[in-house]
Protein backbone atom coordinates (compact mmCIF):
# COMPACT_ATOMS: atom_id res chain seq x y z
CA UNK A 1 0.00 0.00 0.00
CA UNK A 2 1.19 3.36 -1.04
CA UNK A 3 1.28 6.16 1.04
CA UNK A 4 -0.83 8.57 -0.84
CA UNK A 5 -3.44 5.61 -1.57
CA UNK A 6 -4.23 5.02 2.21
CA UNK A 7 -4.25 8.40 2.80
CA UNK A 8 -7.57 9.90 4.32
CA UNK A 9 -9.31 11.13 0.89
CA UNK A 10 -12.96 10.94 -0.10
CA UNK A 11 -12.25 10.03 -3.07
CA UNK A 12 -13.94 6.59 -4.52
CA UNK A 13 -10.58 5.56 -6.06
CA UNK A 14 -11.19 1.66 -6.28
CA UNK A 15 -14.87 1.88 -7.13
CA UNK A 16 -14.85 0.57 -10.76
CA UNK A 17 -13.46 -2.30 -9.75
CA UNK A 18 -15.43 -2.49 -6.98
CA UNK A 19 -18.44 -2.29 -9.31
CA UNK A 20 -17.41 -5.32 -11.52
CA UNK A 21 -16.68 -7.15 -8.67
CA UNK A 22 -20.21 -6.96 -7.18
CA UNK A 23 -21.75 -7.41 -10.63
CA UNK A 24 -19.90 -10.45 -11.12
CA UNK A 25 -20.92 -11.72 -7.65
CA UNK A 26 -24.80 -10.52 -7.70
CA UNK A 27 -24.79 -12.58 -11.19
CA UNK A 28 -23.71 -15.65 -9.40
CA UNK A 29 -25.80 -15.56 -6.27
CA UNK A 30 -28.92 -14.67 -8.11
CA UNK A 31 -28.51 -17.82 -9.96
CA UNK A 32 -28.43 -18.95 -6.59
CA UNK A 33 -31.48 -17.79 -5.40
CA UNK A 34 -34.76 -19.70 -5.54
CA UNK A 35 -37.07 -16.57 -4.94
CA UNK A 36 -35.65 -15.23 -8.33
CA UNK A 37 -35.41 -11.76 -7.83
CA UNK A 38 -32.29 -10.78 -5.93
CA UNK A 39 -32.87 -7.46 -3.95
CA UNK A 40 -30.10 -4.88 -3.57
CA UNK A 41 -29.65 -5.47 0.48
CA UNK A 42 -29.22 -9.20 -0.68
CA UNK A 43 -26.64 -8.41 -3.04
CA UNK A 44 -24.78 -6.45 0.09
CA UNK A 45 -24.65 -9.77 1.98
CA UNK A 46 -22.53 -11.42 -0.35
CA UNK A 47 -20.40 -8.66 -0.67
CA UNK A 48 -16.30 -9.02 -0.51
CA UNK A 49 -14.95 -8.14 2.19
CA UNK A 50 -12.06 -7.40 1.25
CA UNK A 51 -8.78 -8.76 0.38
CA UNK A 52 -6.60 -5.77 2.29
CA UNK A 53 -5.39 -8.13 5.20
CA UNK A 54 -6.10 -7.25 9.40
CA UNK A 55 -2.52 -5.70 9.44
CA UNK A 56 -3.90 -3.38 6.93
CA UNK A 57 -6.79 -2.51 8.25
CA UNK A 58 -4.87 -1.27 11.91
CA UNK A 59 -1.98 0.07 9.84
CA UNK A 60 -4.81 2.05 7.76
CA UNK A 61 -6.83 3.06 11.16
CA UNK A 62 -3.49 4.32 12.80
CA UNK A 63 -2.33 6.33 9.87
CA UNK A 64 -5.98 8.25 9.47
CA UNK A 65 -5.12 9.26 12.74
CA UNK A 66 -1.85 10.06 12.50
CA UNK A 67 -2.74 12.41 9.34
CA UNK A 68 -5.84 13.47 10.73
CA UNK A 69 -3.89 15.21 14.16
CA UNK A 70 -5.65 12.86 16.31
CA UNK A 71 -2.75 11.54 17.22
CA UNK A 72 0.05 14.34 17.16
CA UNK A 73 3.38 14.23 16.28
CA UNK A 74 5.49 13.10 19.37
CA UNK A 75 2.75 11.02 21.05
CA UNK A 76 3.66 7.43 22.45
CA UNK A 77 1.54 4.74 20.68
CA UNK A 78 0.10 1.76 23.08
CA UNK A 79 2.80 -1.14 23.44
CA UNK A 80 2.52 -3.50 20.68
CA UNK A 81 0.82 -6.23 22.90
CA UNK A 82 -1.61 -3.89 24.21
CA UNK A 83 -2.74 -2.77 20.51
CA UNK A 84 -3.39 -6.21 19.74
CA UNK A 85 -5.67 -6.12 22.70
CA UNK A 86 -7.28 -3.66 21.73
CA UNK A 87 -8.15 -3.80 18.13
CA UNK A 88 -9.21 -7.70 18.61
CA UNK A 89 -5.65 -8.66 16.46
CA UNK A 90 -2.84 -10.82 17.28
CA UNK A 91 0.23 -9.55 18.24
CA UNK A 92 1.98 -10.63 15.44
CA UNK A 93 -0.30 -8.58 13.38
CA UNK A 94 0.13 -5.22 15.38
CA UNK A 95 3.66 -5.80 14.89
CA UNK A 96 3.20 -6.33 11.05
CA UNK A 97 1.35 -2.63 11.58
CA UNK A 98 3.81 -0.69 13.24
CA UNK A 99 6.23 -1.98 11.01
CA UNK A 100 4.67 -0.78 8.12
CA UNK A 101 3.68 2.91 9.65
CA UNK A 102 7.45 2.40 10.45
CA UNK A 103 8.36 2.23 6.73
CA UNK A 104 6.14 4.88 5.72
CA UNK A 105 8.11 6.98 7.96
CA UNK A 106 4.80 8.17 10.33
CA UNK A 107 6.26 6.68 13.18
CA UNK A 108 9.42 6.05 15.00
CA UNK A 109 10.84 3.35 17.24
CA UNK A 110 13.01 4.29 20.13
CA UNK A 111 14.92 1.54 22.20
CA UNK A 112 15.39 1.48 25.98
CA UNK A 113 13.99 2.61 28.69
CA UNK A 114 11.59 5.19 27.63
CA UNK A 115 11.08 4.05 24.02
CA UNK A 116 8.17 2.78 22.22
CA UNK A 117 6.72 3.76 19.04
CA UNK A 118 6.49 7.42 18.69
CA UNK A 119 4.29 9.24 16.09
CA UNK A 120 7.03 10.78 13.58
CA UNK A 121 7.94 14.70 14.14
CA UNK A 122 7.36 15.45 10.42
CA UNK A 123 4.02 14.16 11.02
CA UNK A 124 2.47 17.05 9.75
CA UNK A 125 -1.55 17.31 9.83
CA UNK A 126 -1.71 20.47 8.27
CA UNK A 127 -0.36 19.51 5.20
CA UNK A 128 -1.32 15.78 5.19
CA UNK A 129 -5.12 17.47 4.86
CA UNK A 130 -3.99 19.99 2.17
CA UNK A 131 -2.42 17.04 0.18
CA UNK A 132 -5.79 15.09 0.69
CA UNK A 133 -8.04 18.10 0.04
CA UNK A 134 -5.94 18.43 -3.05
CA UNK A 135 -6.61 15.02 -3.83
CA UNK A 136 -10.02 15.20 -3.49
CA UNK A 137 -12.44 15.81 -6.38
CA UNK A 138 -14.86 18.73 -5.88
CA UNK A 139 -17.88 15.81 -6.35
CA UNK A 140 -16.46 13.87 -3.90
CA UNK A 141 -15.99 16.66 -0.90
CA UNK A 142 -19.61 17.76 -1.81
CA UNK A 143 -20.77 14.19 -2.00
CA UNK A 144 -19.34 13.57 1.65
CA UNK A 145 -20.47 17.45 3.04
CA UNK A 146 -23.86 15.93 1.73
CA UNK A 147 -23.64 12.82 4.11
CA UNK A 148 -22.16 15.08 6.97
CA UNK A 149 -24.89 16.99 6.61
CA UNK A 150 -27.95 14.37 6.78
CA UNK A 151 -26.24 12.80 9.66
CA UNK A 152 -25.39 16.22 11.52
CA UNK A 153 -29.01 18.02 10.78
CA UNK A 154 -30.49 14.34 12.23
CA UNK A 155 -29.33 14.29 14.96
CA UNK A 156 -29.49 18.40 15.94
CA UNK A 157 -33.27 17.89 15.42
CA UNK A 158 -33.57 15.33 17.78
CA UNK A 159 -31.36 16.89 19.60
CA UNK A 160 -33.77 19.74 19.59
CA UNK A 161 -36.84 17.51 20.56
CA UNK A 162 -34.93 15.62 23.65
CA UNK A 163 -32.22 17.93 25.00
CA UNK A 164 -32.80 19.34 28.28
CA UNK A 165 -31.50 22.88 28.60
CA UNK A 166 -29.50 22.32 31.46
CA UNK A 167 -27.69 19.72 29.03
CA UNK A 168 -27.28 22.64 26.35
CA UNK A 169 -26.06 25.14 29.15
CA UNK A 170 -23.17 22.54 29.99
CA UNK A 171 -21.74 22.37 26.25
CA UNK A 172 -22.03 26.05 26.15
CA UNK A 173 -20.08 26.68 29.03
CA UNK A 174 -17.61 24.43 27.81
CA UNK A 175 -17.12 26.07 24.88
CA UNK A 176 -17.62 29.83 26.48
CA UNK A 177 -14.06 28.35 27.89
CA UNK A 178 -11.92 28.43 24.96
CA UNK A 179 -11.42 31.46 22.52
CA UNK A 180 -11.51 30.66 19.27
CA UNK A 181 -7.84 32.32 18.19
CA UNK A 182 -6.22 29.15 20.17
CA UNK A 183 -7.24 27.09 16.76
CA UNK A 184 -6.06 23.76 18.32
CA UNK A 185 -8.36 23.59 21.37
CA UNK A 186 -11.39 25.56 19.43
CA UNK A 187 -11.32 22.83 16.80
CA UNK A 188 -11.53 20.05 19.49
CA UNK A 189 -13.99 21.76 21.50
CA UNK A 190 -16.08 22.38 17.55
CA UNK A 191 -15.71 18.86 17.08
CA UNK A 192 -16.71 17.71 21.09
CA UNK A 193 -19.67 20.13 20.84
CA UNK A 194 -21.17 18.00 17.28
CA UNK A 195 -20.78 15.24 19.03
CA UNK A 196 -22.19 16.25 22.53
CA UNK A 197 -24.98 17.44 20.48
CA UNK A 198 -25.35 14.12 18.44
CA UNK A 199 -25.47 12.39 21.90
CA UNK A 200 -28.02 14.80 23.03
CA UNK A 201 -29.95 12.61 19.76
CA UNK A 202 -29.87 9.78 22.20
CA UNK A 203 -29.58 8.01 19.52
CA UNK A 204 -26.18 5.50 19.50
CA UNK A 205 -26.65 4.97 15.85
CA UNK A 206 -26.50 8.54 14.81
CA UNK A 207 -23.78 9.18 17.33
CA UNK A 208 -21.69 6.73 15.63
CA UNK A 209 -21.79 8.09 12.67
CA UNK A 210 -21.11 11.77 13.88
CA UNK A 211 -17.96 10.76 15.83
CA UNK A 212 -16.84 8.64 12.16
CA UNK A 213 -17.79 11.60 9.88
CA UNK A 214 -16.54 13.89 12.25
CA UNK A 215 -12.77 11.96 12.64
CA UNK A 216 -13.00 11.96 8.87
CA UNK A 217 -13.97 15.75 8.12
CA UNK A 218 -12.35 17.34 11.16
CA UNK A 219 -8.88 17.78 8.99
CA UNK A 220 -10.60 19.63 6.32
CA UNK A 221 -12.54 21.77 9.52
CA UNK A 222 -8.89 22.93 10.80
CA UNK A 223 -7.56 24.44 7.59
CA UNK A 224 -11.34 26.31 7.47
CA UNK A 225 -9.77 27.16 10.94
CA UNK A 226 -6.96 28.56 9.62
CA UNK A 227 -9.14 31.54 8.41
CA UNK A 228 -9.65 33.90 10.87
CA UNK A 229 -12.73 35.45 9.61
CA UNK A 230 -15.00 31.54 8.83
CA UNK A 231 -13.58 30.89 12.37
CA UNK A 232 -16.05 33.81 13.71
CA UNK A 233 -18.50 32.87 11.63
CA UNK A 234 -18.28 29.15 12.72
CA UNK A 235 -18.22 30.37 16.25
CA UNK A 236 -21.36 32.26 15.93
CA UNK A 237 -23.09 29.71 13.76
CA UNK A 238 -22.42 26.84 16.33
CA UNK A 239 -23.87 29.38 19.31
CA UNK A 240 -26.62 30.04 17.43
CA UNK A 241 -27.16 26.31 16.94
CA UNK A 242 -27.02 25.72 20.65
CA UNK A 243 -29.59 28.16 21.11
CA UNK A 244 -32.26 26.83 18.65
CA UNK A 245 -31.17 23.08 20.07
CA UNK A 246 -32.54 24.30 24.03
CA UNK A 247 -35.02 26.07 22.51
CA UNK A 248 -36.61 23.16 20.65
CA UNK A 249 -36.42 24.83 17.26
CA UNK A 250 -36.07 21.67 14.76
CA UNK A 251 -36.27 23.84 11.96
CA UNK A 252 -33.97 26.73 13.11
CA UNK A 253 -31.57 24.35 13.76
CA UNK A 254 -31.34 22.53 10.69
CA UNK A 255 -30.95 25.24 9.04
CA UNK A 256 -28.26 26.63 10.89
CA UNK A 257 -26.46 23.64 10.43
CA UNK A 258 -27.17 23.31 6.25
CA UNK A 259 -25.62 27.08 5.80
CA UNK A 260 -23.26 26.41 8.30
CA UNK A 261 -21.32 23.14 6.88
CA UNK A 262 -22.33 25.02 2.76
CA UNK A 263 -20.46 27.67 3.87
CA UNK A 264 -17.19 25.39 4.93
CA UNK A 265 -17.23 23.06 1.40
CA UNK A 266 -17.52 26.25 -0.40
CA UNK A 267 -14.44 27.72 1.46
CA UNK A 268 -12.43 24.09 1.25
CA UNK A 269 -13.27 23.95 -2.27
CA UNK A 270 -12.38 27.69 -3.30
CA UNK A 271 -8.91 27.06 -1.31
CA UNK A 272 -8.71 23.64 -3.36
CA UNK A 273 -8.57 25.74 -6.54
CA UNK A 274 -6.42 28.49 -5.24
CA UNK A 275 -2.71 28.04 -6.58
CA UNK A 276 -1.03 27.85 -3.19
CA UNK A 277 -3.47 24.77 -2.87
CA UNK A 278 -2.07 22.90 -6.36
CA UNK A 279 1.42 23.80 -5.58
CA UNK A 280 1.15 21.60 -2.81
CA UNK A 281 -0.08 18.43 -4.94
CA UNK A 282 2.50 18.89 -7.31
CA UNK A 283 5.24 18.95 -4.70
CA UNK A 284 3.99 15.57 -2.83
CA UNK A 285 5.82 12.50 -3.54
CA UNK B 1 -21.67 -11.84 45.17
CA UNK B 2 -23.43 -11.39 48.29
CA UNK B 3 -25.87 -8.54 46.58
CA UNK B 4 -27.03 -11.06 44.10
CA UNK B 5 -27.92 -13.27 46.40
CA UNK B 6 -29.40 -10.99 49.06
CA UNK B 7 -31.36 -8.84 46.83
CA UNK B 8 -32.69 -11.62 44.46
CA UNK B 9 -35.91 -12.58 46.24
CA UNK B 10 -36.66 -9.30 47.24
CA UNK B 11 -37.37 -8.60 43.41
CA UNK B 12 -39.39 -11.18 42.73
CA UNK B 13 -41.58 -9.92 45.58
CA UNK B 14 -41.63 -6.29 44.73
CA UNK B 15 -45.23 -4.87 45.38
CA UNK B 16 -44.99 -1.76 43.13
CA UNK B 17 -43.29 -0.94 40.40
CA UNK B 18 -40.86 1.65 42.83
CA UNK B 19 -39.62 -1.32 45.02
CA UNK B 20 -39.21 -3.19 41.46
CA UNK B 21 -37.15 -0.53 39.99
CA UNK B 22 -35.44 0.46 43.27
CA UNK B 23 -34.31 -3.15 43.82
CA UNK B 24 -32.91 -3.67 40.42
CA UNK B 25 -30.63 -0.52 40.20
CA UNK B 26 -29.88 -0.97 43.84
CA UNK B 27 -28.05 -4.40 43.17
CA UNK B 28 -25.68 -2.28 41.01
CA UNK B 29 -25.19 0.25 43.68
CA UNK B 30 -24.64 -2.33 46.35
CA UNK B 31 -22.09 -4.00 44.72
CA UNK B 32 -20.14 -1.21 43.54
CA UNK B 33 -20.08 -0.07 47.32
CA UNK B 34 -19.19 -3.73 48.75
CA UNK B 35 -15.73 -2.94 46.61
CA UNK B 36 -14.64 0.95 46.88
CA UNK B 37 -14.10 0.56 50.48
CA UNK B 38 -11.25 -1.91 49.78
CA UNK B 39 -9.97 -0.74 46.53
CA UNK B 40 -9.33 2.64 48.64
CA UNK B 41 -7.62 0.46 51.07
CA UNK B 42 -5.11 -1.13 48.45
CA UNK B 43 -4.96 2.24 46.62
CA UNK B 44 -3.36 3.86 49.99
CA UNK B 45 -0.71 0.63 50.10
CA UNK B 46 0.30 1.06 46.64
CA UNK B 47 0.82 5.01 47.53
CA UNK B 48 2.80 3.90 50.16
CA UNK B 49 5.08 2.05 47.92
CA UNK B 50 5.34 4.39 45.67
CA UNK B 51 3.33 6.74 42.97
CA UNK B 52 0.54 5.43 41.24
CA UNK B 53 0.74 5.25 37.86
CA UNK B 54 -1.76 3.63 35.45
CA UNK B 55 -0.40 0.38 34.74
CA UNK B 56 -0.17 -0.24 39.22
CA UNK B 57 -3.93 0.98 38.81
CA UNK B 58 -5.05 -1.27 36.42
CA UNK B 59 -3.58 -4.11 38.11
CA UNK B 60 -5.53 -3.07 41.00
CA UNK B 61 -8.64 -2.86 39.95
CA UNK B 62 -9.43 -5.50 37.33
CA UNK B 63 -10.28 -8.23 40.05
CA UNK B 64 -12.81 -5.96 41.13
CA UNK B 65 -14.18 -5.29 37.74
CA UNK B 66 -14.12 -9.29 37.13
CA UNK B 67 -15.95 -10.34 40.27
CA UNK B 68 -18.47 -6.89 39.26
CA UNK B 69 -19.02 -9.24 36.06
CA UNK B 70 -18.92 -12.20 37.80
CA UNK B 71 -21.06 -11.91 40.94
CA UNK B 72 -23.88 -9.52 40.17
CA UNK B 73 -27.09 -10.48 39.13
CA UNK B 74 -27.69 -7.86 36.10
CA UNK B 75 -26.60 -7.82 32.58
CA UNK B 76 -23.12 -6.03 32.85
CA UNK B 77 -21.82 -4.57 29.79
CA UNK B 78 -18.68 -2.73 31.35
CA UNK B 79 -17.09 -2.32 34.64
CA UNK B 80 -14.12 -0.55 36.43
CA UNK B 81 -12.55 2.85 38.03
CA UNK B 82 -12.12 6.45 36.15
CA UNK B 83 -9.51 8.22 38.06
CA UNK B 84 -10.02 11.49 39.26
CA UNK B 85 -8.23 14.43 37.13
CA UNK B 86 -4.29 14.64 37.61
CA UNK B 87 -4.25 12.13 40.49
CA UNK B 88 -2.17 9.40 38.93
CA UNK B 89 1.71 10.07 38.73
CA UNK B 90 1.48 9.61 34.99
CA UNK B 91 -1.52 10.72 33.09
CA UNK B 92 -3.85 13.70 33.31
CA UNK B 93 -6.67 10.96 33.08
CA UNK B 94 -7.54 7.39 32.90
CA UNK B 95 -10.01 4.52 32.85
CA UNK B 96 -9.38 1.32 33.70
CA UNK B 97 -12.30 -0.40 32.40
CA UNK B 98 -13.31 -3.72 30.67
CA UNK B 99 -16.06 -3.66 28.49
CA UNK B 100 -18.05 -6.32 25.95
CA UNK B 101 -18.79 -9.62 25.27
CA UNK B 102 -14.54 -10.40 26.24
CA UNK B 103 -14.51 -8.28 28.50
CA UNK B 104 -11.81 -6.85 27.10
CA UNK B 105 -9.36 -3.40 28.13
CA UNK B 106 -10.50 -0.30 27.25
CA UNK B 107 -7.96 1.54 25.33
CA UNK B 108 -9.06 4.83 24.34
CA UNK B 109 -5.74 6.04 21.95
CA UNK B 110 -6.96 3.41 18.88
CA UNK B 111 -10.42 4.80 18.15
CA UNK B 112 -10.97 6.81 15.81
CA UNK B 113 -12.04 10.14 17.60
CA UNK B 114 -8.71 10.25 20.12
CA UNK B 115 -11.31 9.76 22.81
CA UNK B 116 -7.83 10.63 25.20
CA UNK B 117 -8.54 14.25 25.26
CA UNK B 118 -12.61 13.91 25.91
CA UNK B 119 -12.92 15.62 29.38
CA UNK B 120 -14.95 13.31 31.76
CA UNK B 121 -14.88 15.70 34.45
CA UNK B 122 -18.08 16.97 33.56
CA UNK B 123 -20.17 13.46 32.74
CA UNK B 124 -23.13 12.91 34.94
CA UNK B 125 -21.46 9.83 35.84
CA UNK B 126 -18.76 11.64 36.91
CA UNK B 127 -19.70 14.74 37.87
CA UNK B 128 -22.96 13.68 40.55
CA UNK B 129 -20.67 11.25 42.98
CA UNK B 130 -17.80 14.02 42.76
CA UNK B 131 -20.14 16.55 44.04
CA UNK B 132 -22.61 14.56 45.82
CA UNK B 133 -20.16 12.14 47.34
CA UNK B 134 -22.88 9.18 47.19
CA UNK B 135 -23.24 6.65 44.64
CA UNK B 136 -25.64 7.62 41.19
CA UNK B 137 -27.34 6.04 38.35
CA UNK B 138 -26.70 8.14 35.42
CA UNK B 139 -28.66 8.12 32.32
CA UNK B 140 -29.97 7.06 29.78
CA UNK B 141 -27.29 8.37 27.84
CA UNK B 142 -25.05 7.52 24.33
CA UNK B 143 -22.53 6.31 25.83
CA UNK B 144 -19.68 7.84 23.44
CA UNK B 145 -16.33 7.47 25.53
CA UNK B 146 -16.77 3.78 26.43
CA UNK B 147 -19.48 0.98 25.16
CA UNK B 148 -20.60 3.55 22.44
CA UNK B 149 -24.22 2.49 23.02
CA UNK B 150 -27.05 3.96 24.71
CA UNK B 151 -25.88 3.34 28.30
CA UNK B 152 -26.92 3.35 31.94
CA UNK B 153 -23.89 3.87 33.89
CA UNK B 154 -23.73 3.37 37.99
CA UNK B 155 -20.95 4.96 39.31
CA UNK B 156 -19.53 5.10 43.40
CA UNK B 157 -17.48 7.25 44.74
CA UNK B 158 -14.19 6.49 46.09
CA UNK B 159 -12.48 8.67 48.61
CA UNK B 160 -9.30 7.91 50.01
CA UNK B 161 -8.31 9.86 53.17
CA UNK B 162 -11.66 11.94 52.43
CA UNK B 163 -10.04 13.14 49.14
CA UNK B 164 -11.93 12.03 46.20
CA UNK B 165 -10.00 9.92 43.62
CA UNK B 166 -12.35 8.97 41.28
CA UNK B 167 -15.62 6.74 40.94
CA UNK B 168 -16.24 2.64 40.77
CA UNK B 169 -18.78 2.22 37.67
CA UNK B 170 -20.42 -0.07 36.11
CA UNK B 171 -22.11 -0.04 32.65
CA UNK B 172 -25.78 -1.54 31.91
CA UNK B 173 -27.12 -1.08 28.27
CA UNK B 174 -30.82 0.43 27.72
CA UNK B 175 -31.52 -2.80 25.05
CA UNK B 176 -30.47 -5.27 28.13
CA UNK B 177 -32.35 -3.41 30.79
CA UNK B 178 -35.47 -3.66 28.48
CA UNK B 179 -35.51 -7.00 28.23
CA UNK B 180 -34.93 -7.75 31.79
CA UNK B 181 -36.72 -5.46 33.24
CA UNK B 182 -39.86 -4.70 30.83
CA UNK B 183 -41.51 -8.20 31.36
CA UNK B 184 -41.79 -7.77 35.13
CA UNK B 185 -42.61 -3.62 34.61
CA UNK B 186 -45.41 -4.84 32.54
CA UNK B 187 -47.24 -7.01 35.43
CA UNK B 188 -47.84 -3.18 36.71
CA UNK B 189 -49.57 -1.61 34.44
CA UNK B 190 -50.06 -1.16 30.70
CA UNK B 191 -48.46 2.51 30.83
CA UNK B 192 -45.68 2.46 33.28
CA UNK B 193 -42.79 4.23 32.89
CA UNK B 194 -38.92 4.94 34.69
CA UNK B 195 -37.80 8.49 33.90
CA UNK B 196 -34.47 10.14 35.16
CA UNK B 197 -34.05 13.34 37.01
CA UNK B 198 -34.09 15.64 34.04
CA UNK B 199 -37.63 13.36 32.70
CA UNK B 200 -36.16 10.94 29.92
CA UNK B 201 -37.45 8.12 29.37
CA UNK B 202 -35.59 4.73 30.13
CA UNK B 203 -38.46 2.53 28.93
CA UNK B 204 -41.89 2.20 29.44
CA UNK B 205 -44.60 -0.70 29.20
CA UNK B 206 -46.67 1.46 26.84
CA UNK B 207 -45.02 0.37 23.27
CA UNK B 208 -46.18 4.22 22.19
CA UNK B 209 -43.68 5.83 24.63
CA UNK B 210 -40.38 6.03 23.02
CA UNK B 211 -36.89 5.58 25.40
CA UNK B 212 -34.77 8.87 25.03
CA UNK B 213 -38.03 10.43 24.22
CA UNK B 214 -38.85 13.07 27.21
CA UNK B 215 -41.57 13.34 29.79
CA UNK B 216 -41.61 17.32 31.05
CA UNK B 217 -43.73 19.93 32.49
CA UNK B 218 -47.14 19.80 31.86
CA UNK B 219 -47.05 16.11 30.17
CA UNK B 220 -46.29 15.21 33.49
CA UNK B 221 -49.91 16.02 34.84
CA UNK B 222 -51.51 13.03 33.51
CA UNK B 223 -49.19 11.03 35.42
CA UNK B 224 -48.79 9.46 39.57
CA UNK B 225 -45.15 9.99 40.51
CA UNK B 226 -42.98 7.95 42.58
CA UNK B 227 -39.52 8.39 43.60
CA UNK B 228 -36.60 5.53 43.66
CA UNK B 229 -35.30 6.15 46.79
CA UNK B 230 -31.29 6.96 46.48
CA UNK B 231 -31.28 7.29 42.99
CA UNK B 232 -32.50 9.79 40.72
CA UNK B 233 -35.05 7.43 39.02
CA UNK B 234 -39.46 8.18 39.11
CA UNK B 235 -41.76 5.74 37.92
CA UNK B 236 -44.08 7.60 36.33
CA UNK B 237 -47.82 5.74 36.56
CA UNK B 238 -50.96 7.10 34.09
CA UNK B 239 -53.99 7.77 35.87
Amino acid sequence: MTESSSLRTASPRSAPHADRADRAENDRVSSATRSGRPTRLHRAVFQPIGDAGRAALVERRIADAITAGVLPSGERLPAETELARSFGVAPATAREALLALRERGLIVTRRGRNGGSFVSDDADPTAFALRALAETSRVALRDLAAHYLAITNACVELAARRADPSEIAAIRTRLDRVRDDEVAAWRRVTDDTQIELAALSQSARLTREQMRLQGELSPFFALVDTDAHARLANRAALLALLDAVAEGDEARAGSIIRHKIHRCVDWLIDLRESPTASHSERTSP
Amino acid sequence: MTSATASAPAERTSADPVALVTEYFGRAIHSLSSWTGELAGALHEAGGRGAVTTEVLDDLVEPYARRTFDSLDLPVYGAGFIAALDWLSDARSHLAWWQGADRAKLVLASQSVNKELIDYSELEWYRVPQSSGAPHVAGPYVDYLCSDEYTITVAAPVELDGQFVGVAGLDLLIDQVERDLLPRLSAFGSDVSIVNGVGRLLLSTSARRETGDSIRGSSLEGFERGACPGMALEVLTAR
